[in-house]
């Protein structure tokens, strides 16, 4: 049988204990074990970022990282951002902007700008362009994106 | 037109869910006792199967089935036609080759599946893939499209004579007689590359045979769920009703999503049925890029005969198309070519002949765009080379040749994907160049700031294009609309919806004739068990043709809206009026009665109701179009090159478009965002490689580059126009494609001007920094 | 993917050639192989782990040898498969006796290589493959060092 290792993962403020292979990847932790769908995964090669998640605050590729190494450090998916009833500025400011399509990449842009936002409340538009730059989007040209994360830093600041 | 949701930059009702994580997408659905799905697929591209030892693999713990063609016995067929060609146009020749669910005795193409594993997980799945033995004989591979073409090549399919897949020539008017009244006749050979749609999300399949209740629940991300449906219901012999295709959030499509009857879809319901059990696939990059469809690769030869004053005379295009391995989708590519090669201009005399052939390649089929960014490059391309030959201005010799509004509605004389002769229905082509040189300042540009620029030792460069998109083809989608009896409407079509808005849009359509809250408005799409009838999502259909099926259900509802309420309120039907909700009494609000009770009052359930009466304020309707509208454009781009690194920044980019009416200008210019950085790509970052043997080179974002915030221009300045179309109530025309269609031209001449001391020729419709260092390297000898 | 070079070996050419014509010799040369066995006088069958960018796969082959004009030339054959895709090549080597004990090894080949190999490993393959064959050659040379002073 295949070895299985105990880990603990603080995700989204709960810890998770679980029996995991020495392979599982903290993507598929993520989604199929924890059930947290919210993370996507797009390319399982580290290229398109939607699989991003907070790794002890830190935005990072879930698809790269096994979830025995995330073991004793704080997860954050978008899960823990806002709920449909209750958005964070941020997803609001991407509601208002139509920075989304499809959405499927989503997430892992949200989970890449919350981070940059906290380190950087006020950025220029090249500045969020640099910021989002390992992230790809497929549907919407990434200006309105930009739009709204410059929306949600006017927002996050004026709270 | 707008009204008070029609028209108005409405927010997304999807928004929240998608934003929140909450979304359901194929990989997010989990049934108990759900069992993955893998597939081996051959390494070659052209090969002899010898043998396929499973037995190992069969060995593997958590591995409950593991099948090769063999195993499916009389249920293995070569797919369907998907679609079939045009039988109209007189003289053509198709050859179909569907798509073999499963490769049984030659591979044709490298991805193509062999062996599929059937296990507990997805990672046992593909643990036992290592275990199968696949072993093959190669043979040379077919790749190059004009040797392919010719007799003595190596043949994908050894029942055909050669690897001829269509042959089809049209005409209008006589070219070669045009040819003889030319002052200057220009020739070219151009090349159009192959690209992705590359969607964020793969694609997936998820089926659950439920043995009790005889039915087929299926989860799909398709673009066309009811062709689907038909699809599976025909291969496993039950009734349409018995299958329920249900698409769940799609994270895009963009035409790859479209394709039926591949490995997954076929084999995995016999699967289901055969051990009884759910069973999920989910795509990975790798197997996204080799075996799900792709599109362009075409070899065009084309001559232009002009007068010396600019006034094209005729055009001449012969051009060869790779349908890859099979032929499923037909024509439909390359028929889009030859409409949209001339749809733009005046063009007395064209003559188009496509030789389309089978190469050891995956097969093509639609990516947004669709054989339209192929024939408006071409076009535009031989607009340029005749500039140069004539020393014109680029942009001057395409205002004399547009076509005016007044010579619409214009038939082409080239018969279409649609199978009807083209028609250009409306629009301001002049009109959509004339705005756009005037957004983009083309005189100050050529008279200060490029000379300036120069002076200064940097290299700027403009490229200015027209195009159309053929949108809002048939044959027809429909639509139900019911009003609850909380008041609040529920919509059902048949497409489904990857993306555009289409729960927002529909919203709104129906929110403005019913005069309730578009948040009160339920959009059902893709759910073959709330509506059943309907073609699906691509063409940019959506919005226009199921947009219009909604907009025709809507009126009638609101109809019986009146009839039943003047009924209850004891007034004629002229004297009722629709307040928000509810209906009310013209010029007293106070005698009303809200839309759900009058609901609940038009579905009794005791006492008679009258004979011709159908229950509930509920309708269905459906638009069919004579044929498809024409949306139109024009764009600029602006780059800055340095000619050491050959960087390329995109300073300005422009565009102005025509679609008609629009019902969202926030999601009409998403999506003409998203369709530029999506040209971008194709014309500068993103390339589909084969290698002489048929290995795919490009099977990751790390070979397939796709366009990154950092590779778009600061702003994508947009520009509209609006010339309804006389084809639907509502003067709609599509807008899904516009963006990707004239980015690359525009971008290439903007290149060509940039490097205007090198004098380049460019024939490729996608480059990178080293095919450009060769194109001045060639040219400086 | 052609692979072409040469490289000048401190030895005797009968050295030299004998020691291309021996498996041991080999199977420490090549950098990851894992076995070759001698099935027959011209056939050899082994198993290499290869990493090639995000590759890291085990392949399993038969190595050839035709044409065989000892000590001046032979033809290598390779035909290699696994999960990550399959290489299929044939390579010349020429050995010329530079007079001083040393010999110069000219080799030409032309490898197919398919799968994974080919569809996410390309950029790296070439890279990949000069590294090993440098490296194989400096092996090679400490052998023959080792050989030539036994002698
Ligand atoms: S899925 Fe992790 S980067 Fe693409
Ligand atoms: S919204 Fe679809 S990929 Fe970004």
């Amino acid at each position: 049988m295949t070895k299985l290792f105990p880990v603990s993962i603080n995700v989204n403020g709960q810890v998770y204990e679980r029996q995991v292979e020495a392979r599982l990847l903290l993507s598929d932790f993520l989604r199929h074990e924890l059930g947290l769908m919210g993370t996507h995964v797009g390319c399982e090669h580290g290229i398109c970022g939607a699989c991003t998640v907070l790794f002890d605050g830190e935005a990072v590729r879930s698809c790269l990282i096994f979830s025995v190494q995330a073991s004793g450090h704080e997860i954050r998916t978008v899960e823990s951002l806002g709920t449909p009833e209750n958005l964070h500025p941020l997803q609001e400011a991407f509601s208002e902007k139509h920075a989304l399509q499809c959405g499927f990449c989503t997430p892992g842009f949200l989970m890449t700008l919350v981070p940059f936002l906290e380190q950087n409340p006020h950025p220029t538009d090249d500045e969020v362009r640099e910021a989002i730059d390992g992230n790809i989007c497929r549907c919407t040209g990434y200006e309105k994106i930009i739009e709204a994360a410059q929306e949600a830093s006017k927002k996050m600041s004026s709270r | 037109m707008t009204g008070k949701y029609f028209g108005q930059p409405i927010k997304r009702l999807e928004d929240k869910h998608l934003l929140s994580g909450r979304a359901k997408f194929i990989d997010d659905i989990e049934i108990p006792g759900m069992l993955h799905a893998a597939f081996l697929r051959s390494d070659y591209a052209h090969a002899i199967i010898k043998k396929i030892d499973v037995s190992e693999a069969r060995k593997h713990p958590g591995v409950v089935a593991v099948y090769t063609a063999e195993d499916f016995g009389d249920y293995w067929k070569p797919g369907p036609l998907q679609v079939p060609p045009p039988t109209a146009i007189k003289g053509s020749q198709f050859n179909a080759r569907t798509l073999v669910p499963i490769a049984k005795g030659k591979v044709r193409f490298s991805g193509e599946p062999v062996a599929i594993v059937i296990a507990e997980s997805r990672y046992i799945a593909e643990d036992a893939l290592e275990d199968i033995i696949f072993d093959a004989e190669p043979l040379p591979a077919v790749i190059d499209l004009e040797k392919a073409w010719e007799d003595t090549s190596v043949k994908v399919h050894d029942d055909l004579p050669s690897n001829l897949a269509a042959l089809v020539k049209q005409e209008a008017g006589n070219y070669e007689e045009a040819k003889k009244q030319a002052d200057v006749v220009v020739s070219r050979k151009l090349y159009a590359d192959r690209v992705a749609g590359a969607a964020m999300e793969n694609r997936g399949f998820v089926v659950n045979w439920d043995e009790r209740n005889q039915e087929m629940v299926v989860w799909a991300t398709t673009q066309a769920p009811l062709p689907l449906r038909i699809a599976i219901a025909g291969k496993m012999n039950l009734i349409e009703n018995q299958v329920r295709v249900i698409t769940p959030f799609i994270g895009g499509g963009f035409g790859p999503k479209i394709m039926t009857s591949q490995a997954d879809d076929v084999l995995l319901p016999w699967i289901s049925m055969k051990l009884n059990k759910p069973i999920k696939w989910l795509e990975d990059r790798r197997e996204n890029f080799l075996a799900t469809t792709s599109e362009r690769d075409q070899v065009h030869y084309c001559e232009i005969a002009l007068k010396k004053d600019g006034t094209i005379l005729g055009f001449k295009d012969v051009f060869y198309h790779n349908t890859g391995a099979y032929d499923p989708y037909g024509m439909t590519v390359p028929l889009n070519t030859q409409t949209h090669t001339v749809s733009n201009y005046r063009i007395p005399n064209f003559y188009t002949e496509i030789r389309m052939v089978f190469t050891n390649e995956m097969v093509v089929t639609p990516v947004r765009g669709a054989g339209r960014p192929e024939g408006v490059f071409v076009m535009e391309r031989m607009m340029d080379a005749a500039a140069k030959e004539l020393k014109m201005d680029p942009a001057e010799i395409r205002m004399k040749n547009l076509l005016k509004p007044e010579e619409f509605p214009l038939k082409t004389g080239i018969i279409g994907q649609d199978f009807v002769e083209g028609v250009l229905d409306s629009g301001d082509y002049k009109g959509n160049l004339v705005k756009l040189l005037e957004m983009v300042e083309y005189e100050k540009f050529r008279k200060e700031i490029q000379p300036q620029a120069r002076k200064e030792g940097k290299h700027l460069g403009i490229g200015v294009v027209a195009f159309t998109e053929g949108t809002a083809v048939g044959p027809y989608e429909g639509a139900r609309v019911t009003i609850g009896n909380n008041g609040k409407v529920s919509v059902a079509t048949g497409i489904s919806t990857q993306g555009q808005g289409h729960f927002t849009v529909f919203a709104q359509i129906v929110a403005e004739q019913l005069n309730v809250k578009v948040e009160d408005v339920k959009v059902i799409t893709g759910d073959t068990n709330h509506f059943h009838w309907g073609a699906g999502t691509f063409a940019s259909r959506g919005a226009t043709i199921a947009g219009t099926a909604i907009h025709n259900a809507s009126v009638l509802v609101r109809q019986k809206i009146f009839a039943t309420a003047s009924k209850f309120l004891g007034v004629p039907e002229d004297q009722v009026e629709l307040c928000e909700g509810s209906v009310c009494v013209k010029g007293k609000p106070e005698i009303s009665i809200s839309l759900g009770e009058l609901a609940g009052k038009a579905n009794p359930m005791r006492g008679a109701v009258e004979a011709d009466v159908k229950p509930g304020l509920e309708a269905t309707a459906y638009f069919a179009p004579p044929h498809g509208a024409t949306g139109s454009g024009a764009c600029a781009i602006i780059v800055d090159v340095d000619p050491e690194t050959l960087k390329i920044k995109i300073d300005r980019l422009v565009l102005v478009h025509d679609c008609g009416t629009v019902i969202n200008p926030l999601l009409l210019e998403g999506q003409i965002q998203g369709a530029i950085s999506m040209g971008i790509g194709n014309a500068f970052y993103e390339k589909i490689v084969y290698d002489e043997n048929g290995q795919l080179l490009t099977a990751s974002f790390m070979d397939y580059l796709m366009p990154q915030a950092t590779d778009m221009p600061n702003k994508m300045e947009i520009g509209h126009l609006h010339t309804s179309s006389p084809l639907n109530p509502l003067g709609m025309k599509g807008v899904g494609e516009a963006g990707a269609i004239p980015t690359p031209p525009a971008f290439v001449q903007a290149v060509e001007d940039a490097l205007i001391e090198y004098n380049l020729d460019i024939a490729d419709s996608n480059l990178n920094p080293s095919m450009i260092f060769e194109y001045m390297h060639r040219s400086k000898k | 993917m052609i692979i072409e070079g040469e490289h000048t070996f401190k030895g005797p050419r009968e050295v030299v050639y004998d020691m291309f014509n021996d498996p041991n010799a080999l199977a420490t040369a090549v950098p990851g192989m894992q076995k070759l066995v001698k099935v027959d006088d011209t056939h050899y069958e082994g198993a290499i782990n290869l990493r090639i960018g995000p590759i890291n796969a085990s392949f399993a082959g038969v190595l050839s040898l035709s044409d065989e004009n000892p000590p001046e030339s032979c033809t290598l054959n390779i035909d290699g498969k696994g999960m990550a895709g399959f290489a299929k090549g044939v390579g010349k080597v020429h050995f010329t006796d530079l007079g001083d004990n040393s010999t110069l090894l000219k080799y030409a080949g032309d490898v197919n290589i398919g799968g994974t190999l080919a569809s996410v490993g390309q950029r790296m393959i070439d890279s990949v493959a000069k590294s090993m064959i440098k490296s194989g050659l400096e092996k090679l040379e400490k052998t023959l060092e080792e050989r030539w002073q036994q002698k």
